[in-house]
């Protein structure tokens, strides 16, 4: 059957395109212009969906974003909005939420059950027995609302996002904000114009020729303003402080949703109205629409909606709907002024309405119910600016307290009444004072901003708000017929509950909100907040006024999560080397930012070619700053626990840096390249917090000291050459360094050429516990230097090794790691650094703290652990325990099997009472058995003397 | 995301800089009591209302500057209201 | 070693949109010097350019007031020696090469400031952000320098950041001018299908 109707002179339809699409598995026509719904309803569809509750059938009811009813799956894209979506050929479009099928939904049964599933459903059902409870969450899955979602075939598309920084961000585009909008451009300010719907016009859109005429008049002089970025089909979703405004852009071409995140000098907030359902017993039946739903489908769609109609009006908009359906060939039964105390009590039917029962006691037969019953002001992004609105019986709807702060102004239908020129007029009075806030506050931002010329135009004076506000037309209060019918149509929640909900104490608006999910659907209010607070007004005997409201808080309509998500930006930082890794087989390891070799096939080969031969390893991630200045020794005194006034121009020495707290924090090795040139080394993943911390007490502490900072991480690729053979390799190579012991002794840096690469830095150090020396090698050269020391060194044995190499091989030596072997709470002594700790010093970070831990005992020990059977690696973290106790005793902190010794070797924290030499512990592995294991005299498991790097 | 006004830079997205918290000074630590200093350490006043508190501004001039902003409207002195 | 070629973190050379609205260009060998020098020093009256613009200088170079007391001058490759040695160095004055610790990207076009906008919060619009502008902010996540530095009467814009972040931050300047018809070559997806 087809409700299509003759060309209306309004119609957004081009019946020259016909769009093919599916219905359930049904092939069906529509046209180009068409939503979804109004093509499904041009093809005699009158139930779209299943309730989320009692599953009751429900059909098009408002006809646009709102439509609680119009949630449809659409190819692998869920909760379609039906009522706006534009058609497009080939959409696979069905319902939702209906098990097994529409026609026969066996949920349907909860209507039978109601009474089960009233106020509080989810907290007073399905909680007993617990035990049940696996079932009932199968069973509720299968209740619940939503579609499919299709997570791991969706073709769905990559989502986008951009910044924008208009002078005046306008949320609406009917009269009064495209008014605002062209004031506001003709004042000089950018502007952005956002439109919840597909095109400008707001409710002259349905209008009468006139109203349509302006409508295309206004949007065309927005469309070509060359200040105006006109956004369609975008909803403002939130407001921030400092109107950080985000905009969700529907149907972009180049992604399905995209997020604009917008800094707003002003934003007009000019939504318009939104049509309020009445309630009623029967009011959620297919064929009971809303008067607007009427016109829209009528007058945009030249769909018939019905064949005979009741009409409720307490407003113009449901005259004119009488009009309307006149006009589209609907039998008007009767029309019930509610300005004349005339309305309906009930109707009946199933399927679709068939009886209406009206309050002179008439019963009528139609199968249409049209109301026309007031409306709500979504003032959500002024509640979001922290406005509270308030209700006045007198117009039947809620308006702005005026309490907003001064960059965001409210223009046109939530502002008050009026014709289309008395809502443009109000417009335009609202974008000119916003130009002007605007461009005031342009001025202040292009004289404060350092890269910007100072501005060339003078800076407007400041402009009085003289607007005159919009009059507030009268309207009866009509809220409820004297029957119980629906007043969340999305959550099922009727005016029944409410009422109950109000008996059982949750007699305030938050609370009832919270308890009856009442205004918590997909709809967020903007259909049922003004009802509900009438209906518990109503079971509380008070006045409206005095029930408060919910508030509305972002999304003013709900977004999806890919929108939010937008592309992933995570940054990776790659080391000058990192593509020789990738291709000579490294496999990668995620460290913080830094994407590094682990291995390249064979981690103990590599631990043991440095303990026999010689190996490379890319330790570019280890933070790098360049520190100038005749104060530097100072500021290292004040950072590092040792001291450093002594160092002498050519060493290093390492170092251990501690919080104000006293806990361990970073550490590392700083050398003295020359009198007022250091190079401190940090731990990879702490060299921003260093660098920033190092200025934190230089800008704000000791602005008099005189140094300079520099990161210069990723501009020296860090090579270590560890091995035995690594002194006889790099003799090789360098030139005008003498390497011999003698001359460049452990703890040394000199400055040469590697390769004829010059201005490399090396210094001796031994992480691995071998002979080694540390290359700093400017990037752009260091492939050239990491290729060279490979093939020269091939005779030599020379292969590079990876992460897990080298943490084998300082496992061995015993070097704890920052944050591996010491946590948030492992102060000073923990990490076994006394003789580094230098407490003598007037200031140093956290010294207090330092003093407080050396005089305790009862601190935490780092000891060097072997279990008994060596065969067995404990994991990282397992738990040192009191014997067959639970009590806890300590942690492995790291592990691993030695190649070196051939049994497995550990780090731990062990309370002082485990922590001499000899004691034997108890591991507690994660499989739940307990392992014995030794407290060793060192650290070190080999060499703990360190004879093998300083020979 | 608010607005902080750098004093060099200009106003930039919060984002963009690390706050670092109320302004509190440093006892002499070489002098002070332990409970002095952690009073430094831990306590704040966090009230309702205005705090100096100081910024980083991480992503732009990389100087750290105080300002007053009241907590409870996120108003910044000195900046066109908000 | 002038025979040691400089390594780009960036290999892919220059690539536009089909209708070269927008062109993404490695600069990684540009010459890049960084000052820092107190109020009052020579270095500081010598370079004269306040904290958030740039000026060419009468060798050609572009000296930029990158922060309040720190400047950066970028100069054609192979010019490092001849910028450190023209800044006086009385007083407290560091003088730092750091073309090998910076990436670089110019990207230029009638589209460039839409891509960038994408995926920088800051204002680039041309009173914001003249040409001529420096300053430093958030590019797809990555921390960067930039100078507005136009080209023929073109916008263009000079970005570095931190050498390892390089390659990232190609990848994510890439994808953003995709909506502008730039197509990202095989390898340098932000998402990889």
């Amino acid at each position: 059957m087809s409700n299509r109707l003759p060309t209306q002179p309004g119609e957004v339809i081009d019946r020259s395109k016909s769009l093919s699409f599916t219905w359930n598995g049904r092939a069906v026509t529509g046209f180009e212009g068409d939503t979804i719904a109004s093509a499904l309803a041009a093809n005699g569809v009158d139930v779209f969906g299943r309730s989320m509750k009692y599953h009751r059938k429900r059909g098009i009811m408002t006809a646009d974003h709102w439509d609680p009813n119009l949630f449809l799956q659409v190819g692998d894209e869920p909760n379609v909005r039906a009522g706006s979506r534009k058609l497009q050929a080939g959409m696979v479009v069905s319902t939702q939420n209906v098990w097994p099928s529409l026609k026969f939904d066996l949920a349907a049964a909860n209507q039978l059950l109601g009474r089960f599933l009233s106020s509080g459903f989810y907290y007073k059902t399905f909680m007993r027995p617990r035990f049940l409870w696996p079932l009932y969450q199968k069973v509720l899955r299968k209740f619940a609302p939503g579609g499919e979602i299709h997570w791991k075939t969706s073709k769905h598309g990559a989502y986008d996002k951009r910044y924008a920084h208009p002078d005046v961000l306008v949320a609406g585009g009917g009269p009064a904000g495209m008014g605002a909008a062209l004031a506001a451009a003709d004042s000089g300010a950018r502007v952005m114009l956002v439109e919840h719907y597909t095109e400008l016009g707001g409710h002259l859109r349905w209008g009468d020729d006139a109203q349509r005429a302006r409508a295309a008049e206004l949007g065309s002089a927005c469309e070509a303003h060359p200040n105006v970025e006109v956004l369609v089909d975008s909803t403002v979703t939130g407001r921030y402080d400092h109107n950080w405004i985000a905009v969700n852009q529907r149907s972009h071409p180049i992604a399905p949703e995209r997020l604009v995140k917008a800094r707003a000098g002003v934003m007009v907030v000019a939504p318009g109205l939104i049509e309020r359902p009445y309630v009623f017993a029967g009011n959620d039946t297919p064929g009971v629409l809303l008067a607007g739903a009427a016109r829209r489908l009528i007058n945009l769609y030249a769909v018939r909606p019905g064949e005979k109609a009741v009409v409720m009006t307490a407003n113009e908009e449901g005259d004119a709907a009488v009009a309307d359906l006149d006009r589209a060939g609907v039998e008007v039964v009767a029309v019930l002024d509610a300005r004349k105390g005339e309305g309906i009590v009930s109707v009946e039917g199933k399927g679709r309405v068939t009886k209406v029962t009206t309050t002179d006691g008439r019963t009528l037969s139609a199968d249409t119910v049209v109301t026309a019953t007031g409306w709500t002001a979504p003032t959500s992004l002024l509640n979001m600016a922290g406005d509270r609105p308030i209700y006045d019986p007198s117009a039947a709807r809620y308006f702005s307290s005026g309490d907003l702060p001064p960059n965001l102004l409210v223009a046109g239908g939530v502002d008050g009444d009026g014709s289309t020129d008395d809502l443009e007029a109000h417009g335009r009075a609202t974008g000119a004072l916003a130009a002007n806030r605007a461009l005031r506050r342009r001025h202040d931002r292009v004289s404060q901003t350092a890269r910007a010329n100072p501005p060339t135009w003078e800076k407007p004076t400041e402009m009085a708000d003289d607007r005159t506000p919009l009059a507030r037309s009268a309207h009866p209060e009509c809220y409820r017929s004297s029957t119980h019918g629906m007043v969340d149509f999305s959550e099922d929640v009727s005016s029944k509950d409410l009422v109950q909900a109000s008996k059982e104490g949750f007699d305030s608006i938050e609370l009832m909100k919270r308890y009856t999910t009442v205004t918590m659907g997909p709809a967020q209010g903007k259909l049922e907040t003004v009802n509900a607070a009438a209906v518990l007004a109503d079971a509380n005997q008070v006045a409206m006024a005095d029930i408060g409201t919910t508030v509305w808080r972002p999304p003013y309509s709900p977004i999806s999560l890919g929108a939010l998500a937008g592309r992933i930006h995570e940054p990776v930082r790659r080391s000058a080397l990192q593509d020789w890794h990738e291709a000579h087989g490294a496999s990668p390891l995620l460290a913080g930012q830094w994407i590094r070799p682990d291995h390249y096939g064979d981690a103990m080969a590599e631990a043991t070619n440095v303990r026999s031969n010689v190996g490379l390893i890319d330790v570019t991630p280890l933070g790098k700053l360049d520190l100038r200045g005749p104060d530097v020794p100072k500021l290292l005194e004040l950072v590092y626990v040792n001291k450093w006034q002594k160092l002498e121009v050519g060493r290093v020495r390492y170092g251990t840096m501690v919080a104000e707290d006293g806990v361990v924090s970073d550490d590392g090795v700083t050398g003295r390249l020359g009198e007022n040139h250091w190079l401190m080394t940090t731990t990879s993943s702490g060299a921003g917090a260093v660098w920033e911390m190092l200025e934190d007490w230089l800008q704000t502490y000791k602005p008099e000291w005189d140094v300079h900072v520099t990161a210069v991480t990723g501009g020296l690729t860090s090579i270590n050459v560890a091995g035995p053979n690594s002194r006889t390799l790099l003799d090789r190579l360098v030139e005008d360094v003498d390497l011999s012991a003698e001359a460049f002794p452990y703890f040394s840096v000199r400055t040469g050429a590697v390769a004829g690469v010059q201005n490399c830095i090396i210094w001796r150090i031994g992480f691995t516990g071998e002979l080694s020396y540390e290359i700093h090698v400017p990037s752009g050269h260091a492939l050239h230097v990491w290729e060279a020391l490979l093939e020269t060194g091939a005779d030599l044995g020379c292969a590079p090794f990876g992460v897990e190499a080298q943490r084998i091989l300082r496992l061995e030596k015993g070097h704890y790691i920052v944050g591996q072997d010491t946590d948030g709470l492992s102060k000073a002594p923990t990490a076994g650094l006394g003789g580094l700790v230098k407490l003598d010093k007037t200031d140093t970070l956290g010294l207090p703290e330092l003093k407080h831990a050396y005089e305790r005992d009862d601190l935490p020990i780092l000891v060097g652990i072997q279990t008994v059977d060596g065969t067995i690696v404990p994991e990282e973290a397992a738990q040192i325990v009191d014997g067959d106790s639970n009590r806890i005793m300590g942690r492995i902190t790291s592990s691993r099997m030695s190649p070196t010794l051939g049994r497995s070797i550990c780090l731990g924290q062990v309370d002082p009472s485990l922590s001499a030499a000899g004691t034997e512990i108890t591991v507690l592995m994660a499989d739940g058995k307990r392992i014995k294991a030794t407290v060793q005299e060192h650290h070190a498991h080999v060499d703990h003397e360190g004879a093998r790097q300083r020979v | 995301m608010i607005v902080v006004p750098c004093p060099n830079c200009g106003p930039r997205n919060s984002g963009d800089l690390r706050p670092a918290g109320e302004v509190v000074s440093r006892p002499d630590p070489a002098t002070c009591s332990l409970s002095e200093w952690r009073e430094y350490l831990y306590m704040r006043h966090n009230p309702a209302d205005w705090v100096t508190e100081t910024w980083y501004c991480r992503g732009g001039c990389r100087r750290y500057f105080t300002i007053e902003r009241n907590t409870a409207t996120n108003e910044i002195r000195g900046q066109e209201a908000s | 070693m002038s025979e040691i070629t400089m390594q780009s973190p960036v290999d892919v050379g220059s690539i536009s949109a089909s209708d070269g609205s927008v062109t993404l260009s490695d600069a990684y060998a540009t010459t890049k010097v960084q000052v820092r020098a107190a109020t009052g020093t020579a270095a500081a009256a010598t370079l004269d350019v306040p904290y958030g613009s740039s000026t060419r200088n009468v060798d050609g170079d572009l000296v930029c007031g990158t922060r309040p007391d720190e400047w950066t001058i970028y100069g054609n490759p192979g010019r490092s020696a001849a910028i450190v040695a023209s800044v006086p160095t009385e007083g407290f004055v560091t003088v730092i090469d750091i073309t090998h610790g910076r990436a670089m990207l110019r990207v230029t076009g009638s589209n460039a400031t839409a891509a960038l906008s994408k995926i920088c919060n800051l204002d680039l619009s041309d009173e914001l952000t003249p040409n001529g502008a420096v300053f430093s902010g958030s590019l797809g996540s990555v921390s960067c320098d930039w100078v507005r530095a136009d080209e023929g009467g073109e916008t263009s814009f000079l970005i570095s950041c931190e050498r390892s972040f390089g390659k990232f931050l190609f990848i994510a300047v890439a994808d953003a001018c995709t909506e502008f018809g730039l197509s990202v070559p095989r390898g340098w997806e932000l998402h990889p299908h």
